[in-house]
């Protein structure tokens, strides 16, 4: 019965972050938005697999595995490509930029 | 006059920094620990990824993380210390600190999507890039601050500038509300630093005498 609440918890916010990735205006919002969908909606889908299959306890523990890797690669991975694009000339739609008072 | 009183007093307190930082890096584990704390990590490490257990399995995987426990000693070790309590500190910090951060962390991550499907909704964002000052010094710390900062609610780290024993974080923030640096300092870190700063313990504080290669540069 829980596992379906996570599932539905990970579809939830997987079409939000799509959405989110359509209507956003710039590269770093949108990453705000693909961030969240990784995180919050893969590891909720991957605990949901672990609780609802029949494997055996190393198999389930494997799941937590990659959910724990996600948590710790995703915010590098974004991070990685936020510098990469503004590095590459790409301006924030922002309302204000210490980076470039700083970096200029 | 004075100013030949000023440039000894700072003489004195470049040799004393210098002293303080050796004296710091002559507490570094011997290589041996090293290789063995990597090795012990990376060996669980395979035993959960592969999830066997025959001798072939265990045997290829003990020959397997020594070689890369070699090579890569430095990295997960480079902020450990000799501190005399060395099993206490890391009994204490595995069993009872990391449990808490991970828990204050997984409430965090909810927040920030349900943040996120309501800035989707509604589209009320106004996003900006403030600069933030971090009191973390360790090169540990600071990833792991970066990463939770990513991971905290409309924030996400775009660069980390690392000076003589102050750091600053740039963050794109997606609803900016203050553009003054201790105020967004206090509104994005929360209390995420203050238990960084317990794990990290008084070592963070050490890290920051500048070395002389630093200083040259």
């Amino acid at each position: 019965m829980i596992e379906w609440a996570f599932l539905l918890f990970g579809l939830f916010i997987m079409l939000f972050g799509t959405l989110g990735l359509l209507r956003f205006p710039d590269v770093y919002t949108r990453l705000h938005a693909t961030a969240k969908c990784d995180t919050g909606g893969a590891i909720s889908i991957l605990i949901a697999l672990a609780l609802a299959s029949d494997l055996p306890l190393a198999g389930k523990l494997k799941f937590f595995v990659i959910a724990f890797m996600i948590a710790m690669i995703n915010p590098m991975v974004s991070h990685a490509i936020a510098r990469a694009a503004y590095r590459r000339g790409i301006k924030p739609k922002a309302v204000v930029d210490m980076y470039a008072w700083d970096n200029s | 006059m004075s100013r030949v009183h000023l440039y000894l007093k700072s003489r004195l307190e470049n040799v004393r920094r210098r002293l303080l930082y050796e004296s710091y890096e002559a507490r570094k584990l011997p290589t041996w620990e090293r290789v063995a704390i990597t090795w012990l990590a990376l060996f669980i490490f395979w035993l959960v990824i592969s999830g066997k257990f025959s001798p072939s399995h265990v045997v290829t995987g003990l020959a397997v993380t020594f070689i890369v426990a070699l090579i890569t000693r430095d990295f997960l070790t480079d902020d450990i210390r000799q501190t005399g309590h060395l099993l206490s500190k890391a009994a204490y910090i595995f069993f009872f600190l990391v449990p808490q951060y991970l828990f204050i962390m997984a409430f965090r991550l909810l927040e920030s999507n349900l943040r996120v499907v309501k800035n989707v909704i509604f589209m009320d964002i106004n996003p900006g890039i403030v600069k933030v000052k971090s009191e973390l010094h360790s090169n540990t710390g600071l990833t792991i601050l970066a990463n939770s900062i990513t991971l905290t609610p409309g924030t996400l780290t775009l660069d980390v500038d690392k000076k003589l024993g102050e750091a600053y974080l740039y963050v794109h923030w997606i609803d900016v509300e203050t553009l003054d640096v201790e105020k967004a300092g206090i509104k994005i870190k929360g209390e995420l630093e203050e238990w960084l700063k317990k794990i990290s313990g008084d070592t963070a504080l050490r890290c920051s005498i500048p070395t002389l290669h630093d200083r040259a540069g």
